[in-house]
């Protein structure tokens, strides 16, 4: 029956839904869990849907057929009950007059067989109906979330890499993929759903009050009932799911730290605390996860229960009006079908709204995304740059911030001759990122102005000022593809042979060579399969192959060791011949014979000057070399 | 060749070896009959409250329709009363079985669940350090927490939506069949046709089903790199490019889903015609059967709602067995660890250590040790020889990749030799019980990875009974006086992995934890490199006068942290290059000259 296959749907909706929970939660590197747990509110969720609707443009009218299916598949449902009440009392009344006669019936087209095929026909337009509804349904919140998708994958590209550094990867990718989804899965089933359950609930109990009134009131006081046990339960639910989800945060936490204080572990024998510890953890998780899938699974059966209930003190009260013969047998069953079809869609609606509520506030969660500033435009005519480029870098009294009260550079200049090498010094975080966020445009200067060979770089397109750079970054971001596609990155269509001579110029070709499949090798999982070190040879190659004017290294060679970082140098200081380049780097010994050392402290530069300048001055950086090479 | 190269080697022929088919399917049997064993009177359980359920369910119509026949009958009310009751009963005991089993389903499948990690856990200590990199951190987190939480849920969706398909069958056809013969006939037909419409439309989603979850692991994959990339896409200018992937999965996505969902909507379309046609057949034929004295007139509608009943099982089976395939793959990974062999065991009767004290001078041999891992064409250490001997420091030096850490590995047996021997108080260390071994060793990792905790958690690692002033006698020895200042002394939390302290710091309190234990043998492995030339220099101090009485090794990068040594090995592509002190060295060793000349240029020129 209809109500069964209400019930089925959302049995498999409320599983799916607990799948999606359990396995979202614990996998490194997908996206973080978002707080499902908690009732998720819209803060506008009207304006929110008118929102989504229009967005949903040239797709709307699947909404209104399936809107238009759903209603003429519940009033069919419900007529074809109607019609069988009609129809067991015919064929009862047809069977008895049989009997009467003393013949055995025979049901024919003329006899009762017309009627049976008439309901056959009634439920196979509400069949009709509901195919027609599925399957222009089908797509709908695909494309619609496909739209919004591609507009993301747009907005990624035009977001500044303030968003990018204020926000982590984790929450940007939820909102690409959890949010889309919960919104699709409302879209797709939930909001007809609501749509079909309002109508079969209205519809069931005004056709049953035109039986019975006295039964037609049972039956709402048990669904009263049945809602404000859900709506109880339903806050248990979410409360027991919190209590898995903080289980399965420290065993995760626990389970980290294990695996990646491995070695430890071994060497100091720790191996049966660790199992302990780990153990306990695991215990928890069952412990809260067992009572939490037995709630989650138990409040449908507990609420059909509450129905069944319903039906047994129906059936008494109906069975003996039957027996006194108030109403006919016909009747008695359509006013069953009637309670059962109603009771499915009944227990579901509490859950169905908080779903609808968790929807629009993902919705509300990627249009913030799709409303965040982007990128100042580049310039309509862009300056040309002189061809070939000569690399020479200025400041000119800049100043910068991350936040406009905090203001970092207050008053920077500097010059980079063509071919000089620009060497960066100063602890973590005193900004020495944020010189190259400037030099590549990653962040807009807020006075002053940064000059390419006397251009301002504001004044070219961002695409042409950072063709004239080669970038070597400290976490060495690779991709899913294979080596040669990854050194290849910067240069499309480069040969099998260029990709070869800068591995072997950044001393990585030996090593690439060694692996089974060779520059054919696929990098997976950002690369886990291969060493950090490794990693940034194959960056390093990748910066040469573009041969770029001017160079950036930052801190590029800090995982290599000594002698290695002297060959890269090396291989660097002849490919750079002639081209500025600005280096990052650890270690003073590298830098010593730098033509400009720049000193940074608190985001701002303090001294620059060469090595023997530095250290006559006295300063911070005499007093750093002083440190390192007592 | 590096280690985490040959590891790597090690993961693709491990994948290889174990992708055919049938193996994976045949080993993620044999763990689950073996997860699930344990509790079989836990499924019995279940089993009998299924079958309250499935009883419970199918008696309600039953009694219902009785109910209708005894109204239209004898009209006798105390009969009615009777089917009332038995209807009351019938609903107490179905949903009570229902309850019932999904409570002790809960309860085995979070046992089921538990178990596995833990197994997954105690297989990975055993692993050695190249079986676990084989697998990688990330991997083997994924295995021990998310693809345990996959298999318990699949199986918590198993057996409440799959298992009580043939019981409710059974159990249905029989009440037909007792009803009336024919009916009986009609509802077998009427499964059958459901059953073949289900098995259609399983095997014809699966392999969609299965290829859209590659497509989600691939939308968040491209997500993540076009995020944290962001910096390298926009000096390249392949921002276009980057676009052009993303729309590339998400239409690789929703196209397949689309797919999903259309063969669902048909399904179910099909399922919802199958429906209609069955009621009106039962109508019919039931009516046939009523005018021929076979059955009574309220027996119609409960055939119809068991017929009813069985299609809503299937099509709830339906969508639990697709999830199947993504939980055997779970458990084929997890197999995989499971299975792994530890290449590193301990002997059948380990020999026995004399003790510290009795123990010659000699505490370690390397004799013509060769290392190769299993899957390496060459040697990534060969014909090492040298002694580490009591009072004395031996110091490792090399470019990345010479197998400095290697050897330190080799004496905490992460990894054994594959020719000559390794001798620890002159006996083979792979005839001692690790545990024996680790206990006479005291190691500082390259990596100073702390616990979460506090300070002094951590570093009783060394030595649980370790007094306060031990503890603080390693700090002041390891230069790790911040100690003091911090407001909690020894009781000051330490984050995950240390993450609060400086990388400096960190490596002091990984040094102060290792001083703790007392140990014939302590091993540094690169661990001054954090620290500035000042503090490496009176650490190095102080510990000459702590460590006189056992074996130091020191694997290092600076030429200055060694200068001092007793000895000397200088490694070169798992060779010894040279070996000596370093006065010898500078003179007789070019590898050793060019290290030390790399590292004092700025120093000589401008001292």
């Amino acid at each position: 029956m209809p109500s069964e296959k209400n019930l089925e749907l959302d049995e498999l909706e409320r599983l799916e839904r607990a799948r999606d929970d359990a396995d979202g939660d614990a996998r490194p590197g997908a996206p973080e869990p978002a707080p499902d747990e908690e009732l998720d509110v819209p803060s506008d969720a009207l304006g929110t849907a008118a929102r989504l609707w229009s967005a949903a443009s040239g797709q709307r009218w699947r909404l209104v057929v399936a809107a238009v299916c759903s209603v003429a598949y519940v009033a069919g449902s419900l007529g074809a009950t109607a019609y069988s009440a009609g129809l067991i009392d015919h064929l009862w009344a047809n069977i008895q007059a049989s009997f009467a006669a003393g013949e055995p019936f025979v049901v024919s087209l003329d006899n009762a067989g017309i009627e049976i095929l008439t309901f056959l026909g009634i439920w196979t337009s509400a069949w009709a109906a509901y195919t027609v509804q599925g399957l222009v349904m089908a797509s709908f919140a695909e494309r619609l979330n496909l739209r919004l998708r591609s507009q993301i994958a747009d907005k990624l590209a035009r977001l500044p890499l303030s968003y990018y550094d204020a926000h982590q990867p984790g929450d940007t990718i939820s909102r690409a993929t959890n949010d889309l989804d919960k919104i699709s899965e409302v879209l797709q089933r939930g909001l007809l759903q609501l749509l079909m359950a309002f109508a079969m609930v209205g519809g069931a109990i005004i056709l049953m009050s035109t039986y019975d009134l006295a039964l037609t009131a049972i039956f709402v006081a048990f669904a009263l009932v049945a809602g404000v046990v859900t709506k109880l339960v339903t806050s248990y639910t979410l409360k027991v799911a919190a209590a898995r989800q903080e289980a399965l945060g420290t065993l995760t936490g626990r389970v980290e730290e294990a695996y990646s204080g491995r070695a430890v572990i071994k060497a100091f024998g720790c191996e049966e605390a660790s199992e302990a510890d780990i153990a306990e953890a695991a215990e928890r998780l069952a412990e809260t996860s067992a009572s939490a899938d037995f709630v989650t699974n138990a409040i449908a059966p507990a609420i059909r229960l509450l129905m069944r209930l319903c039906q047994v003190t129906v059936g008494l009260l109906a069975g003996g009006m039957l027996v006194m013969g108030q109403i006919s047998v016909g009747v008695f069953q359509a006013f069953f079908q009637y309670v059962m079809q109603a009771s499915e869609p009944l227990t579901q609606l509490s859950l169905t709204v908080n779903m609808l509520q968790g929807a629009l506030a993902a919705a509300e969660r990627v249009f913030a995304l799709l409303d965040e500033g982007e990128v100042v435009p580049d310039p309509e005519r862009p300056a040309a740059l002189p061809d070939p480029v000569e690399g020479r870098v200025a400041f000119e009294h800049v100043r910068f911030g991350y936040a406009p009260d905090r203001p970092l550079m207050r008053d920077v200049s500097l010059v980079a001759e063509p071919g000089q090498k620009v060497a960066i010094v100063g602890a973590t975080g005193a900004g020495k990122t944020t010189l190259i966020n400037l030099l590549m445009r990653f962040y807009e200067v807020d006075g002053g102005r940064v000059t390419l060979d006397g251009v301002d770089t504001r004044e070219l397109t961002r695409s042409g000022l950072r063709r004239q750079f080669g970038m070597v970054l400290q976490d060495a971001w690779l991709f899913e593809g294979t080596i040669a596609d990854n050194i290849a990155y910067g240069k499309s269509g480069a040969t099998r042979e260029e990709v070869e001579a800068a591995a072997r110029a950044a001393h990585v070709d030996f090593f690439v060579r060694t692996l089974p499949h060779g520059y054919d090798t696929m990098l997976s999982n950002d690369a886990e399969n291969i060493s950090q070190g490794q990693r940034q040879l194959l960056t390093i190659a990748r910066a040469m192959l573009t041969d770029p004017a001017i160079l950036i290294l930052d801190e590029a060679t800090s995982s290599v060791d000594t002698r290695t970082e002297q060959a890269i140098v090396r291989a660097m200081e002849a490919i750079m011949e002639n081209r500025t380049s600005f280096v990052i780097a650890h270690r003073l010994s590298t830098i010593v014979d730098a033509d400009l050392i720049l000193v940074m402290e608190k985001g701002t530069i303090i001294e620059q000057g060469t090595h023997e300048q530095l250290l006559a001055a006295g300063g911070a950086y005499a007093e750093l070399y002083r440190s390192q090479f007592a | 060749m590096s280690e985490k190269n040959h590891d790597r080697h090690a993961a693709a022929r491990r994948t290889r070896a174990r992708t055919p088919r049938d193996y994976s399917k045949r080993t993620s049997a044999r763990l689950l009959v073996s997860l699930v064993a344990p509790y079989k009177a836990l499924l019995v359980a279940i089993l009998l409250s299924s079958i309250c359920d499935m009883t419970g369910m199918l008696y309600i119509p039953t009694q219902l329709s009785a109910m209708v026949n005894v109204a239209v009958n004898s009209r006798d009310m105390s009969a009615l009363m009777g089917h009332g009751v038995a209807m009351l009963i019938a609903a107490l005991v179905g949903s009570g079985g229902y309850i019932t089993s999904v409570f002790l389903t809960s309860r085995l499948c979070a046992k089921v669940g538990r178990d596995l990690r833990m197994r997954v856990y105690e297989a990975s200590l055993a692993l050695s350090g190249s079986d676990f990199n084989a697998f990688g951190t990330g991997s083997m987190i994924t295995r021990t927490l998310s693809d345990a939480n996959v298999i318990q849920q699949t199986l918590l969706m198993s057996i409440l939506m799959i298992f009580p398909v043939p019981l409710m069958c059974a159990i249905s056809i029989w009440l037909a069949f007792s009803t009336d013969a024919v009916m009986g006939w009609v509802l077998l037909a009427v499964t059958l046709a459901i059953v073949a419409i289900s098995v259609a439309a399983v095997a014809k989603s699966a392999p969609i089903f299965t290829r859209l979850q590659g497509f989600i692991d691939n939308m968040n994959t491209r997500l993540r790199e076009s995020i944290t990339g962001v910096r390298v896409i926009r000096a390249f200018g392949k921002e276009a490019h980057e676009r052009g992937r993303l729309d590339e999965t998400f239409n690789d996505f929703a196209s397949n889903a689309i797919r999903v969902n259309l063969v669902f909507a048909v399904t179910d379309s099909m399922t919802f015609f199958l429906m209609n046609v069955v009621e009106a057949t039962i109508m019919w034929v039931g009516a046939d059967r009523v005018g021929a004295h076979a059955m009574q007139i309220g027996s119609i509608s409960a055939l119809v709602e068991y017929a009813m009943l069985i299609m809503m099982f299937m099509m709830m089976a339906q969508f639990a067995i697709l999830q199947v395939p993504r939980a055997l793959a779970c458990l084929t990974r997890a197999a995989q660890v499971l299975d792994v062999e530890p290449e590193i065991a301990d002997a059948d009767a380990p020999a026995a250590l004399a003790a510290a004290d009795g123990a010659g001078d000699e505490v370690a041999r390397f004799d013509h040790v060769s290392l190769r891992f299993s899957d390496a064409d060459e040697d990534t250490l060969h014909d090492i020889s040298f002694a580490l001997r009591r009072g004395q420091t031996t110091a490792i030096i090399g470019n990345t990749g010479s197998g400095k850490s290697t050897i330190a590995k080799m004496l905490l047996r992460f990894n054994d030799v594959t020719g000559g021997s390794l001798t620890f108080g002159g006996v083979d260390v792979r005839r001692l019980s690790q545990e024996e071994l680790r206990s006479r060793i005291a190691y500082v990792p390259q990596k100073a990875w702390l616990f979460s905790g506090t300070i002094a958690e951590n570093l009783r690692h060394g030595d649980a009974d370790a007094t306060d002033e031990r503890l603080w006698h390693a700090l002041d020895v390891a230069q790790g006086g911040f100690v003091r200042e911090l407001a909690h002394g020894l009781g000051t939390r330490v984050a995950q992995g240390g993450t609060n302290f400086s990388g400096g710091q960190r490596q002091r309190l990984a040094i102060a934890r290792a001083l703790v234990r007392r140990a014939d043998l302590y091993v540094f492995d690169d661990s001054f490199s954090a620290l500035d030339y000042k503090t490496d220099a009176a650490l190095r101090h102080a510990l000459a006068g702590e460590l006189s009485d056992a074996a130091t090794l020191i694997i290092a990068q600076r030429v200055s942290t060694i200068h001092d040594a007793d000895q000397i090995v200088v490694l070169r592509d798992g060779e010894v290059v040279g070996l000596g002190t370093h006065d010898e060295l500078m003179e007789g060793c070019p590898t050793y000259r060019a290290i030390a000349d790399s590292q004092t240029r700025g120093g000589q020129t401008n001292a």
